[in-house]
């Protein structure tokens, strides 16, 4: 797919997240417009994926461990043709299955459940451990907040993909610097990665975190000997000007003039 | 709810140097104050809720009294053994709070919802465990827990339980008669004490004399309120928003069964032991698990009658 119908899609996608979390009257909006463009490229591109047979065992893997920002992924699994966008009305209602974080089964394309943070990269090391032994071909891609950077656990699973080279594996690092009660660089000295990754065995790529093309090449940059992570320099509410950088908009609802106005603003791209 | 712990932790923070508050990257519920006021006493150890819990049973091992805080699961269930060993085990001055007891997060999937954790804290020796069931509870438990040294849960909701019609104290350990009443007795504990007393109204109505107690402290449990009922009603039963596995109703239902009064009616309202794979706003799923009081009315009719 070129490189601007990936845009087009990933203006789609960010419609949906604005319409699904109007729709829900209160849900993670800045969380899930930060990696709009990351899922774009891994679902219109990078991944060997089968959209009307999810469970083809030759498939990539993609787990979104930030699994608050699951409007995106809902939103990417509809665009991509898992299922019919139509079922998207159905997020975070009554009786339906599909909540506010990823929860296996509940909709084709969903790999893993996730919520908690700083679970997905080990699920991820467990399945690109199973695909590596199997002698499959398969990758594994996980997506990690840099807030969720700061649960110990991640970091357990980085010491063990490093030590026994799980070059199947992509840490993806949607890097916004903010998490919920203010700046990640502020509360916590998590960054820089880059150093700590490769400190651990790991080989890194950092990059701009909407930038498609940009995209595209790292998740190619997988070798034979280490994991890859990709350091991917985002905005939190990327796309929607009064939304960008805004620690608020983490989880604020929409009013009916909000919702108007960012709908209007994704119109207006081409 | 979150307001009215975070007010009381921080107006006895002003007060005490030694009282610290720490957060899993959680808050936004008046902590602000809190934090540029006295930052000493106030952390964001950001989302590490295991190193959290070790910090504050290191912070209490120097003698201060620490309140952790975050959404129930990740302040108990991520961080069990933190608990286990560095503040129980220890017998350390540190409470957690946990907000979003029981089904509020339905919504959110039950990666966030609680209904195992009073059960699990419950187990622990020297836990005490607390649920109040609005505010004003939340800010007398916690003024209290100023006093009271050692392990304890306080689980809250989320913002939305109805302030009390009338005010009213409690006394933490102590039950509390909501509603006088002489034939049957509900146990309550939590916020689910608003769908208690819509059950209470419906029974009242229907001519049979309902006490409703308000069990805010799971343990230590109130036994000898719970003995002296088992003896003066024929009828008791436990409604609360958790697992019916290791809850409220288990703990009144070890004193039940060991105690030796005959043909008393005795049954437990609670989650059930699944996880839903459906999802919805807390009164949707109160209905699911058969917690609301119209589901909760004709069970109890069919008990006594
Ligand atoms: C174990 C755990 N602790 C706390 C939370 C609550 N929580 C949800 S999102 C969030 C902030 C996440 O920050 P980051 O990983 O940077 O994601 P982003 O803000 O970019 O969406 C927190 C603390 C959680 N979901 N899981």
């Amino acid at each position: 797919m070129t490189v601007a119908k990936i845009k087009a899609v990933a203006r789609e996608i960010r419609k949906h997240v604005i319409e699904m979390a109007y729709n829900a009257g209160g849900a993670h909006i800045g969380c899930s417009l930060s990696v709009v463009d990351v899922l774009a490229c891994l679902y219109f591109n990078t991944l060997n994926i089968k959209p009307k047979l999810p469970h083809w065992k030759e498939r990539d893997y993609f787990i979104l461990s930030k699994g608050h920002a699951c409007s995106a992924l809902y939103a990417t699994l509809a665009e991509r043709g898992f299922f019919s966008p139509a079922l998207l009305k159905r997020y975070m209602k009554n009786g339906s299955p599909i909540a506010g974080h990823v929860t296996l089964d509940s909709l084709p394309g969903i790999e893993a459940t996730t919520g908690s943070l700083g679970h997905g990269l080990s699920l991820g090391t467990g399945i690109a451990l199973s695909l590596k032994n199997d002698n499959k071909n398969s990758k594994v891609y996980v997506l990690v907040g840099d807030g969720e950077m700061e649960e110990g656990s991640v970091w357990e699973a980085v010491m063990f993909g490093g030590h026994n080279k799980i070059n199947r594996l992509i840490l993806i690092i949607d890097n916004n610097d903010l998490q919920i009660i203010g700046k990640s660089t502020a509360i916590m000295h998590s960054h820089p990665f880059e150093e700590k990754l490769e400190s651990f065995g790991w080989k890194t790529v950092s990059i701009n975190g909407h930038n498609i093309n940009e995209i595209i090449d790292a998740c190619k940059q997988t070798g034979r000997e280490k994991p890859l992570a990709i350091i991917a320099k985002t905005i939190k509410g990327k796309g929607i000007s009064f939304m960008e950088n805004k620690l608020e908009w983490h989880g604020k609802s929409l009013t009916r003039d909000d919702y108007e106005k960012a709908i209007g603003e994704l119109n207006k791209i081409p | 709810m979150r307001f009215a712990a975070i007010k009381t932790i921080y107006e006895n923070a002003l007060k005490n140097k030694n009282v610290y508050f720490l957060t899993g990257d959680l808050g936004h519920f008046g902590e602000k104050e809190f934090a540029e006021k006295i930052p000493h006493q106030y952390h964001n150890v950001g989302i590490a809720e295991q190193n959290m819990v070790g910090i504050a049973a290191g912070l209490a091992l120097t003698g201060k009294k620490i309140f952790a805080y975050s959404i129930v699961p990740f302040v108990t269930l991520r961080c069990l053994e933190q608990i286990k060993n560095d503040v129980c085990y220890q017998n350390l001055d540190v409470t957690l709070i946990g907000v979003g007891g029981g089904l509020i997060y339905g919504p959110y999937g039950n990666t966030h919802c609680s209904i195992e954790d009073v059960a699990v804290m419950r187990a622990l020796p020297n836990m005490k465990v607390v649920c109040p069931a609005n505010a004003p509870e939340t800010e007398q438990i916690i003024k209290q827990l100023m006093k009271i040294k050692g392990p304890t849960y306080v689980r809250i909701g989320r913002g939305k339980e109805p302030m009390p019609a009338t005010s009213y104290t409690v006394s933490f350990g102590k039950g509390k008669i909501i509603n006088k009443g002489t034939d049957i007795v509900i146990f309550s504990t939590g916020t689910i004490l608003e769908e208690a007393q819509k059950l209470v109204q419906m029974l009242t109505d229907a001519g049979i004399s309902t006490e409703l107690i308000n069990l805010h402290t799971v343990k230590p449990i109130d036994k000898n309120l719970i003995l002296k009922k088992i003896r003066t009603r024929r009828a008791i039963f436990t409604i609360e928003e958790a697992s019916l596995i290791g809850g409220l109703g288990s703990a009144v239902a070890e004193i039940v069964s060991e105690s030796s009064k005959r043909n008393l009616v005795f049954k437990r309202f609670g989650v059930n032991d699944l996880y839903l794979k459906e999802i919805g706003d807390q009164n949707y799923l109160r209905k699911k698990h058969h917690l609301s009081a119209e589901t909760i009315y004709p069970v109890i009719i069919d008990k006594i009658t």
